[in-house]
C-alpha cells in the first residue's frame, strides 16, 4: 500500500515539468547566486570596478594638481572632479561613495610641513567600499605629498630644537627616511590631516545602519513571501471549486483578481506597519522622523509588492509550482536586492544588477528616509519606480490570469 | 426557454461536446444522462456561460449567451459537482457570501436565506462551520448557494455524487419543491433512477454527442427496447408451449425451463399468469425485464450505463 501511494506520489510530481525543472533549478541558481555575490566565481581574477571618487580642488595649486594627477593615474579610482556643494549632495543622496576636497592652503600646508587642509566626505553607508577607498588614498597621498610633508615637518623641527644642525646631517637622516617609513605611516597619516567625515551621520544624528538593514531587507522579503502565500489561495479556490463558482457569478474574471490583490495589498501594509512599530518599540526606529515619507514608501512598498506575488500566482498553474518558483523568485530578488546581503558589500556588477529588484528600490527609499534623511521629493522617484513595478505586474497578471487560470478551469 | 443549437466545444483533439441540439421547456425537469466523460459538465459550463462554444448557440430566454451573459447569469442558478464551499465560513456565511455576489440586498437577502435554508431542513445548523457538516448536508448548502438570486433555471451537476441514500432522498425532494415553484432544472447525472425519478424529458449522451432526446415512452421507442417477463415453470412440455404461445398470440423466446414473453407487462401479466394456471403450468419464478433507461442506454450505445 505505502509502494502504491509513493509511485503515485512520484508520478503526480513527474508530470508537472515546470514543477520539477523549478525544483532542480533552485538550488543551483542560489548556489550561483551567492558564489557570484562573495566573489566566488573565476577564482579572483575578474577585475573590480574601480571606485568612483569625486574630488573638488579648491586650492587649485601646483601640489593639489600633483595630487589629483597621481589620484588619477591609479586604477582602482576614477576621478570626477565636482563643486563642492553638487559633490557633497551626491554623495548624500548615496550617488557616490565620497568626496575629496583639497581645501585652500594645500600647499603651503605642505611647505610649511602643517596639518594639510583635506577632507573626504564620504557615505557611512557604504563601509566597505570606504575601506578600500581610504587604503588607496593613503597610500597615494604618502607617496605624492606624505614624504614632502614630512621633510618640511622635520626640517622645522630640527630647526627650533636642533638650532645650527648642518645640512648635511639632516639630509643623512632624510636619506635614511625610506628605511624608517614603515613605521612612520601611521603616524604620517595622522599628521597629513586627512579630515573623515561621514556625510549622513552628521545630518541625522542616527547611526544604526544596521538596524534600517535589518528592518527594511527583511520586511520586504518576507512580504514577498507571505503576499506568495496569500497570494496561493487563488490555486486553492480553483483545486477545491469556489473560483469555478465565482465565475458563475456576474463576476468578471479580473473582479477577483483585484479583489485578491486589493486583500493582499490591505495585508501587506499592515505586515509593514506592523514591522517597522516593532522595529520602532523594540528598537528604537525613529518612524515619526519622517512619517509621510514613511507612510507613503510604505504604500508604494506593499503595492509593488502585492502585485508581485499576484504575478507569481498568475504564472504558476499548480500549489507545487507556486511554492518552487516563489522560493526561487524571491530569494534571488531578495539575495541581489540587498534584503539578505547588505548591498554595499557586495561586488560592483551586483549593485547594478540589483536595480532589477523590488527589493532594492524599497530598501533604498527606507535608507533614504531612515539614513539619509532625504527630503520627500527626493524619494519620491524611488516610490514612484515601485509604483510602476506594481502596474507592470499587475498588467501581466491580468493577462496571465485571463490565459492561465481560466484555461486551466476548464480542463 | 433553453434553445440549444448546432453546439460544439472542444479541447485539444477531444471532442466533449460534438454538434448537440436541444430546447427546454419552462418549468420542466430536463435531464441529462450519461457516463462519465460524455460531455453533460462541458453542457452546463456552456450554457452557464464561463466556457465559450466553438460552434453553435445558447439562447436562454431569447438572450444569446454569448451576447448577454450578464442577464443570462441572473437568470440561472448553477449548482456545481464540487461542493465549492468554504470549509472555514458559517453555512449562514457562506450563503451571505454568495449572495451577495449578485447583489441581493441585505434585508431580502437575509429573508431568503431564511427560507431556504428551512427549505434544506439546515436552519438549525446556519451557523456551524461548513467543515462540521456531513457531505450531504453539504451537498444542500451547495444546492442553497445557488438559490439565493431567485434563478428562473437551476442547472445542477450531479448534485449526489457520494452521498448517502437518505440524503439522496431528501435533495430530491428539494428538487421537486422547486421545480413546483415554476424553477426549471437541467439535471445532470449517470444515475438512471435518478433521471427516471425527476426528470420529464431526456437527452440521453454518449461521447459528446445526444444518442437521443424525448420523454421515457418516447426513448424507449426511439431504442426499440420492449418490456417482457420472464418466468421460469417447474417443467413444460413442447406441446404445453405451442398451446400457451397459440393462446397468448404473442412471441415466446423459450431456454430450458424458461419463457421470455415480451409484453406490455403492466397490462398482459395477470394475462398470462391466469392462462397458465388454467394450462396447469406451475411457476418456480417470475421477473420482470422493464424498458428502463439502463436498458434503452445499452440498446442506443451497445454500453452499460456506467461504462
Amino acid at each position: 500500500m505505502i509502494l502504491t501511494i509513493f509511485k503515485k506520489d512520484l508520478k503526480l510530481f513527474f508530470a508537472d515539468r515546470k514543477g520539477v525543472l523549478l525544483t532542480f533549478l533552485m538550488p543551483i541558481l542560489l548556489i550561483t547566486l551567492f558564489a557570484f555575490a562573495f566573489g566566488g566565481i573565476g577564482g579572483g581574477s575578474s577585475k573590480a570596478e574601480p571606485i568612483k571618487l569625486l574630488v573638488s580642488d579648491l586650492d587649485n595649486s601646483s601640489d593639489s594638481k600633483s595630487v589629483i594627477a597621481s589620484l588619477q593615474a591609479l586604477r582602482e579610482l576614477t576621478l570626477i572632479p565636482k563643486e563642492v556643494i553638487e559633490a557633497t549632495n551626491l554623495v548624500h543622496k548615496g550617488k557616490n561613495v565620497g568626496v575629496l576636497i583639497l581645501k585652500k592652503g594645500f600647499q603651503d600646508s605642505i611647505s610649511a610641513g602643517n596639518n594639510l587642509p583635506m577632507e573626504l566626505k564620504y557615505d557611512a553607508a557604504r563601509e566597505i567600499e570606504m575601506g578600500m577607498l581610504q587604503s588607496v588614498l593613503m597610500q597615494s597621498l604618502m607617496s605624492t605629498v606624505g614624504q614632502k610633508s614630512i621633510k618640511a615637518k622635520m626640517n622645522t623641527y630640527f630647526d627650533t630644537n636642533f638650532s645650527g644642525m648642518p645640512q648635511e646631517m639632516k639630509e643623512k637622516i632624510f636619506n635614511n627616511m625610506d628605511a624608517i617609513k614603515g613605521g612612520m605611516n601611521t603616524s604620517a597619516e595622522n599628521n597629513m590631516g586627512l579630515k573623515m567625515t561621514s556625510i549622513v551621520k552628521e545630518s541625522t544624528k542616527i547611526g544604526n545602519l544596521g538596524l534600517i538593514q535589518a528592518v527594511a531587507g527583511t520586511a520586504i522579503m518576507m512580504l514577498l513571501f507571505s503576499i506568495a502565500a496569500i497570494g496561493g489561495g487563488l490555486l486553492d479556490e480553483k483545486e477545491s471549486g469556489t473560483l469555478k463558482r465565482l465565475f458563475y457569478s456576474p463576476l468578471k474574471p479580473t473582479d477577483i483578481l483585484f479583489g485578491k490583490m486589493g486583500a493582499a495589498l490591505v495585508l501587506a501594509i499592515l505586515q509593514l506597519v506592523v514591522m517597522f512599530v516593532f522595529s520602532w518599540l523594540v528598537f528604537g526606529l525613529p518612524i515619526f522622523k519622517d512619517f509621510t515619507s514613511l507612510v507613503l514608501m510604505i504604500l508604494a512598498t506593499a503595492f509593488a509588492v502585492s502585485s508581485f506575488g499576484i504575478f507569481l500566482v498568475a504564472i504558476a498553474k499548480t500549489r507545487q509550482q507556486l511554492q518552487g518558483l516563489s522560493t526561487i523568485v524571491i530569494l534571488t530578488m531578495s539575495a541581489i536586492g540587498g534584503s539578505m546581503i547588505p548591498l554595499f558589500v557586495m561586488p560592483a556588477i551586483m549593485q547594478k544588477i540589483a536595480v532589477v529588484s523590488v527589493n532594492y528600490w524599497g530598501i533604498q527609499g527606507f535608507y533614504d528616509i531612515f539614513w539619509r534623511s532625504l527630503p520627500l521629493i527626493e524619494i519620491l522617484p524611488k516610490m514612484g519606480i515601485l509604483v510602476a513595478i506594481g502596474l507592470v505586474m499587475t498588467l501581466i497578471s491580468v493577462l496571465l490570469f485571463k490565459r492561465n487560470v481560466l484555461k486551466l478551469m476548464h480542463n | 426557454m433553453i434553445q440549444v443549437s448546432n453546439l460544439s466545444k472542444s479541447f485539444d483533439t477531444i471532442h466533449a461536446v460534438n454538434n448537440i441540439s436541444f430546447s427546454i421547456r419552462k418549468g420542466e425537469v430536463f435531464g441529462l444522462l450519461g457516463p462519465n466523460g460524455a460531455g453533460k459538465s462541458t453542457i452546463i459550463n456552456l450554457m452557464s456561460t464561463i466556457l465559450k462554444s466553438d460552434e453553435g448557440e445558447i439562447l436562454i430566454n431569447e438572450n444569446d449567451i454569448k451576447q448577454n451573459s450578464t442577464i443570462c447569469k441572473q437568470l440561472i442558478g448553477v449548482v456545481p459537482q464540487e461542493i465549492s464551499l468554504y470549509d472555514e465560513f458559517s453555512a449562514v456565511d457562506n450563503l451571505i457570501f454568495w449572495g451577495s455576489l449578485y447583489k441581493v440586498p441585505a434585508k431580502i437577502l437575509k429573508q431568503r436565506i431564511k427560507n431556504i435554508l428551512k427549505l434544506i431542513g439546515l436552519y438549525d445548523r446556519k451557523d456551524d462551520l461548513i467543515k462540521t457538516y456531513s457531505g450531504g448536508m453539504k451537498r444542500r448548502i451547495n444546492i442553497a448557494a445557488a438559490l439565493l438570486h431567485n434563478p428562473e433555471i437551476l442547472f445542477m451537476d450531479e448534485p449526489t455524487v457520494g452521498v448517502d441514500p437518505q440524503s439522496r432522498n431528501k435533495i430530491f425532494e428539494i428538487i421537486e419543491t422547486l421545480n413546483q415553484q415554476g424553477i426549471t432544472i437541467v439535471y445532470t447525472t449517470h444515475y438512471m433512477e435518478e433521471v427516471e425519478r425527476l426528470c420529464k424529458r431526456i437527452a440521453i449522451m454518449d461521447a459528446g454527442k445526444i444518442v437521443a432526446q424525448g420523454t421515457q415512452t418516447e426513448l424507449q421507442k426511439q431504442s426499440n427496447v420492449k418490456e417482457a417477463v420472464q418466468i421460469t415453470f417447474q417443467l413444460i412440455s413442447e406441446v404445453q408451449l405451442e398451446q400457451l404461445q397459440s393462446q397468448l398470440q404473442i412471441k415466446i423466446n423459450q431456454s430450458e425451463q424458461k419463457i421470455i414473453i415480451e409484453c406490455d407487462v403492466n397490462k398482459d401479466l395477470s394475462n398470462i399468469i391466469s392462462i397458465c394456471n388454467k394450462s396447469n403450468l406451475r411457476i418456480k419464478d417470475i421477473k420482470l425485464k422493464k424498458a428502463n433507461l439502463e436498458a434503452i442506454f445499452l440498446s442506443l450505445t451497445g454500453k452499460q450505463l456506467r461504462d
